[in-house]
Formats: structure tokens, sequence, C-alpha cells
């Protein structure tokens, strides 16, 4: 079977003077493409399986999640009663659970995400080189990544735990017995410590992200900044923080989703159910679903998703915004 | 050369109109019609009729038998040994879910029958919602059940007295204590009030170990307290239901007074207690350092595992005077063992909790896992399980805390206690737990 690329491309004699295609000239945008433009339908077979996966695995279950957010179902009965925006009504008047949940996140997401994006680009900046101790700093710094959320959780509560923890022991052998903490049962602060467990988990991997971006700076511009006299504050300004644009956005983006969905972290450390100061989103949906509220929770999940997209939206427009300044 | 083809296959309107497709398709799905049947195909009212008792005729087939009870495997493997000899050709498989998962995702293959031809569930919440999805095969009739205590039988039936499920583990859930710290502390009888509770910690304040170790840091565990604490306090056997019902609240009076005796107890647990977890709690409890742990009887046998060598007992603070004292400690009877309604299997299955029931195997599992039983005629030989055995007769209340059949109103009313412990105002804590109530009233 040959799938002649040529068959997809203009032919010179479609080209005018003006460079550009008869039909585009024309304004006839719309127009079947001739057969020989038409791409080969094998080709639609190639995204089928992605396509399927798609479907089935996040498609089909949004449908359902909203098929079921419109309902009481409980998750066991056969039967459900369909009532309307009610569940949505209740999650925005209330709530104060889902309240609560939705500003630990964003505390959560806050922190995680300011401390994350400089600290991994801080990393980045100082280990951009490929010398043989950079190289080994970053594989010391991504180690953390590649364990398994459990396995944080059960380290971290370990350095938290106020009678036994390592945090408190240090404390404690140094002096500063007045910083001793109750860590994850002082309900003002709790949050913030599982923030910086996160921040922990996935500074390394969001400094490669950064690593890559710098690596692509051209140094031309590094040193033609130089020679027009700028510091070296001015060169991370005016040349390096635009130039990771791409870069930041992707750690943002990503840290933002990663701050919505640390779910396992959270119930590692702080037990299921978790206790109200460290109860997310996340964590307050799985509760609706145990406590066999399907349409409910359902509903907190579309409203999750919302939150999701509407925050990953404003920081977008905030980076961009910050870096088209720069 | 141009790269126009990168652009000819789908253009902006085409991806519009894609989309406004795929949003028709979710509004219409959104609009479905209530009444669409899911799962199992048997309502309750399928279970009107109780099945006659099985007989005495062995039984053959694969079974599966679905639990939460992972650290109970070997000795169930055991039993399932035993009961294939009795039964040649019946096997069982154990399908074990973690019981975070078991509630939303193995129930989910319970209802369509494609585990659990025997199972377990939880009391409270769990059993309730099963029974009214119409899980249980109703046991009745059974025989086998009649081996079971009454008192501890109640547990496993439905509104109508339906016998669905048999209760199988008794639990104590209030707080067990070193005897050897105790005599130390020159204290030979467990206090009868709550003046005399507090003088215990005192003195064993000033023995230089932890009174009593609470985990405040895993809301689960923290929780366990409170039965013990509410049992005598509370003005009706069903007041925690009443709480959720709407009859009673967390700013009554009797409950003031609970969170303000739970305030008296600040200076007799661990220090920053709201943050400690159990596992750290049972080292200091296995080691001496603290003289009461107070979860439950579920925590024995972990402790001789780490290598405690002291005799155990069980204590539940009496927080009236000792002529108002209803009852001496906490029970629970649960691992509710049911026959799965849509099972194309249930003889076998009625055979095998029949199996379970027996008091030759309720002695194997009792003893292999360390836990008390509802059973009859069970006989115990570990060292903890007999030393505890005079509380199967005393006069202990069932759980309280599971009558809340809401889980966040349950959280929500003990994390008021976890709170006034941690410091705050009971009158605040009170207040702000009751908010959450009267939300889930209405949910």
């Amino acid at each position: 079977m040959t799938l002649t690329p040529q068959a997809t491309q203009t032919r010179p004699d479609e080209v005018d003077q003006t460079g550009r295609a008869p039909r585009a000239r024309a304004g006839l945008g719309r127009r079947r493409p001739s057969r020989i433009n038409r791409p080969h339908p094998a080709l639609f077979l190639f995204p089928l399986p992605a396509l399927a996966l798609y479907i089935v695995f996040f498609a089909m279950p949004t449908f359902e999640a909203v098929r079921y957010a419109i309902t009481d179902w409980d998750g066991f009965s056969p039967d459900y009663n369909n009532v309307g925006l009610s569940n949505f009504t209740t999650i925005a008047t209330a709530d104060n659970l889902f309240r609560n949940a939705l500003f630990n996140n964003i505390k959560f997401m806050l922190v995680v995400v300011v401390f994350q994006t400089l600290l991994s680009l801080v990393l980045a900046v100082f280990l951009v080189k490929n010398t043989r101790s950079s190289v080994f700093l970053r594989s010391v710094y991504f180690f953390p990544t590649i364990l398994s959320s459990v396995s944080v959780a059960f380290i971290w509560k370990f350095v938290y735990d106020p009678n036994y923890g390592l945090a408190n022991t240090v404390l404690g052998a140094v002096g500063l017995d007045g910083l001793q903490s109750a860590f994850l049962g002082d309900d003002s602060k709790a949050i913030y410590f599982v923030a910086a467990t996160q921040v922990w988990f996935h500074v390394g991997q969001m400094m490669v992200i950064y690593v890559a971006g710098l690596q692509q700076i051209p140094a031309e511009l590094y040193e033609s900044a130089e020679v027009d006299g700028a510091t070296r504050w001015q060169l991370f300004r005016h040349v390096t923080w635009p130039m990771v644009a791409p870069a930041t956005a992707i750690v943002i983006a990503y840290t933002t989703v990663q701050s919505f969905k640390a779910f396992d972290l959270i119930l590692g450390l702080g037990g299921n159910p978790p206790k109200p100061s460290l109860d997310i989103l996340s964590t307050r949906i799985y509760a609706g679903f145990a406590n066999s509220e399907f349409g409910y929770a359902a509903a907190e999940s579309i409203v999750f998703m919302f939150v999701i997209a509407l925050v990953t939206w404003l920081q977008r427009r905030a980076v961009r915004v910050s870096q088209g300044s720069a | 050369m141009t790269h126009q083809h990168n652009k000819a296959v789908f253009d902006r309107r085409q991806i519009l109109r894609g989309a406004a497709i795929l949003g028709a398709g979710a509004a219409a799905a959104a609009c479905a019609g209530p009444g669409t049947v899911r799962g199992g195909s048997r309502g309750p009212a399928s279970q009107a009729s109780a099945p006659a008792p099985i007989g005495t005729a062995k039984v053959s087939g694969d079974l599966s038998f679905a639990h939460w009870r992972a650290e109970d495997k070997a000795v169930f493997d055991k039993i399932i040994g035993d009961f294939a000899k009795a039964n040649p050709g019946a096997t069982v498989r154990q399908d074990i879910s973690p019981s975070n998962d078991y509630q939303s995702t193995a129930l989910q293959k319970i209802k369509g029958g494609a585990i659990g031809d025997a199972f377990t569930a939880f009391r409270g919440a769990q059993f309730v919602d099963m029974a009214k999805a119409g899980l249980f095969l109703d046991l009745s009739a059974q025989t086998f059940a009649d081996s079971y205590l009454p008192k501890m039988a109640r547990g496993g039936k439905d509104v109508n007295g339906r016998q669905l499920g048999l209760p199988y583990q008794l639990v104590f859930n209030m707080p067990i204590f070193n005897v050897d710290l105790f005599e130390k502390a020159g204290v030979s009888e467990t206090p009868r009030d709550w003046d005399g509770f507090l003088d215990l910690c005192e003195r064993l304040k000033g023995r230089g170990v932890v009174p009593l170790a609470w985990p405040g840091g895993e809301p689960a565990n923290a929780g366990q307290l409170f039965n013990s604490m509410v049992m005598n306090n509370q003005p009706s056997d069903t007041s925690c239901a009443d709480i959720e019902s709407g009859k009673a609240n967390v700013t009554d009076d009797w409950f003031l007074a609970t969170l303000r005796q739970y305030a008296q107890l600040r200076p007799y647990v661990e220090p920053n207690a709201t943050g400690t977890a159990s596992e750290p709690l049972q080292q200091m409890f296995a080691t001496g350092k603290a003289a009461m742990l107070a979860t439950g009887s579920f925590h024995m046998s972990p402790i001789r595992k780490l290598g405690a060598k002291f005799p155990i007992d069980l204590i539940a603070p009496i927080t009236v005077a000792a002529d108002n004292a209803k009852y001496v400690g906490i029970h629970n009877a649960t691992f509710i063992l049911g026959v799965n309604a849509a099972s194309k299997k249930q003889e076998a299955a009625l055979r095998f909790l029949d199996f379970l029931s027996t008091p030759e195997v309720a002695s194997v599992y009792a003893n292999g896992t360390g836990q008390h039983l509802t059973l009859t005629g069970v006989e115990y030989t570990n060292r903890d399980l007999k030393a505890t055995e005079p509380w199967l007769t005393k006069n202990t209340l069932l759980a309280p805390r599971f009558q809340f059949n809401d889980l966040d109103l349950r959280a929500a009313v003990e994390n008021a206690c976890t709170e006034v412990l941690g410091g705050k105002e009971p009158e605040q804590a009170a207040e702000a737990a009751q908010r959450i109530v009267a939300q889930r009233r209405r949910s």
C-alpha cells in the first residue's frame, strides 16, 4: 500500500504568482479537495486505537459523570431520581465541607506552584551545564520523583511524627524546641506541611523540564547582552526568563493539575478520611463516593474539572503577561 | 515546496462541528431519564422469602469469598483447605480488597455477582446501604444462625428484623492498658467514675509515663475514644442516631459536657497528640512508655508482635458517677458475613457460612487472628483473648459511633472532640460541628 505523501501537496501548477493556491485566492476554502489532494482513507485508521482509548477511558466516563451529576444515585440502589441542578446548588450554597476542601486546595496549589516552580528553576539554572557533578546532582534531585506516592507518604509520616519523627528530633537536638510542632496535627498549618512534601516529591521532575528549556537558549543572546553590559540579574530577567516561557507554561500547568490531584499523598499522610484541615477536592469527592453519594460526588467532580480548567487558564494568561513584559 | 497538506484535513469549521456533536451527545446523555437499573437485578423486594435451611449434603463448585482483611488470609486459607476436604470438589477463592476500596470498588463487583458468592460488610453505613440495595440473601431460616450470640447477631438484621448477615468478629473499641504499669502506680482496680479516671491519669503521669496514648492524627482511630466518652453521658442508647436524624444536636448539654471532659484529658495524652498516628503509639505502648492505648482490642495482637510481654486488659473511662454508670465498656460486632442474593452458588455459599459458624472452625479463626468472635462455644487459647474473655459477658454498649450512617456527619462530630483535645473551646467546636451536621441532615 502506498500512501504517497505528495498526493496531499499542492502541485506547482496550482500556485499563482502570489504564491497562493487558486481555491484560497477565490475564497473557496470549503470546496472538497480534488481526488489527488484527498488523504488516503487508510490514514484514518491510524488514530483509531488512541481515539478508542480516549473514548472508553475519558469521554464515556465524563458523559457518565454528567449523567450521575443530575441524580441522587447512591451507587447501590437500582433506581435513582433526577434532581436537576440541585446537587450543583448545594455545592455552591450549602456545603461547608466542599468549600473548606476548595480553600485548602487553593492554598495547597498556590504554595506548591510558587515554590515548586521557583525552586525547580533555581536548581535548573545552577545545574544546566552538563558537567559530571551537575548530572549527579540532577539525578539526586530527580530521585524522589520515581518513588510512589505511598512511599513518599510513609517517609514523610515518619518525618512529621511529633514524638518519634525526624523533624522534631532534629529541632530538639539543635535546641530549637520552640519550633517543635504537631505538624499534620496543627490545623492551621497542616496543609502547608503537605505542600512542602509535594514540592520535595516533584521539584526534580520540574527541574528537568527547565534544564531542557534552558539548554535551548542560544548562547549568542547571552554574549550580546554581556557586550551591552547586562548584569547577571538583567541576563536572567531579560534573556532567561522570557526564553523559558514555554517550559514555565508546562511546569505551571502540570504543577497545578498535580496539586489538585494530590489524592494519594493526602490519604497516605492524613489517613482515610483525612481531617478537615487536610481535605482537598479530590479527597472530598472520594469521601462522597465512600458515603454512597455517587450522584453528588459526580457533581463535585464536574465542578472540580471546571476549577482546574479555570485555574490553568488564568495561570497561562498570567505567565504570558509576565513574560511578554519581560 | 509547500506544507499545505498539514492543514488540509480538518479546518476550523469541521472541528467546531465535531465539538458541537460531542456537546449535543453530552447533553443528551445528561437528559437520561431516571429509573435506570444497573448492576445486579435484584432489589430488596426480591428478598421477601427466606431460603429454607441448608441440609447436610456436600457441595461442590468454585466459590468467591469477598472481604477486606488481608491480614487474615493465611488463617482463611487453612480454613478453606479444611472446607475443601469436607466438601470434595468445592474450592473457595478469597477476593480481598483493601478496606478503603471495599466500599467504592469491590461492592460494585459484588452487586454485579462478579465476585463475592459469600461476602462481608462493615457494621453501620455499609451494611445499611448493602441491605438497601438487596445484596443479602435472607438467612433468617438458617439453623447455623442460632450459633451466634443473640445480642451480637442483632447487628446483622435489617429494619424488618430479617437476619441478612451474621456479624462474625467481636472487638472491644475501648482503651487497652498495661497491667504492670497500673500496678506500679498503685492501681489494682480500674476506676469506676470520672474523678477516679482523672486520678489514675495523674498517678500514671507522676510515674513518668504517658497516661493515655491517643492517635489524634488518624481520624478513624481517634474516634474510638468517642465510644467510651459518650456511652454513659448520652441520654439514650440511640443518641448518635438522634443527632443524625435531627432529634438531638451536638450543642446539647450532654454533648457539651462530654467535650468538656475531653478538654480535661489534655494533660494526659502524649505531646502534640493531634498529629500522632496509631503506629508510633503502638510502639510507645509496647515499650512501656504509655500506660493506655485509646484504640481497641484489635491492637492487642500487633502489640504482641512488637515484643510486648506485659499483661494487657481493657478499660473504658467511666465519665459519670459510679452509681450512674450504665455501661462498663464498648463492643462492636462487625465483619458481617452474608450470601450474595445475585449469586448462582447460594447453596455452596450457605454451606461455607455454616462451616465458618461451627465452634471448631471459629476457634481456629479466633486464635489465629487474635479476635473474639460472636459465636457460642469458641475456645480461646490465645493469651490475650483468654485474659479478656470475661468482657464477653460484661455489660458493654454496641459502639455508638457506628450509629452514624453518614460518614461526613460522623467525622464532623468526632472532629469536634479531636479539636477540643487539641485546645479548642468546647462550645466553639460544638457549634462548628453542628453547622456541618445541619447541612448533612439536609442531604
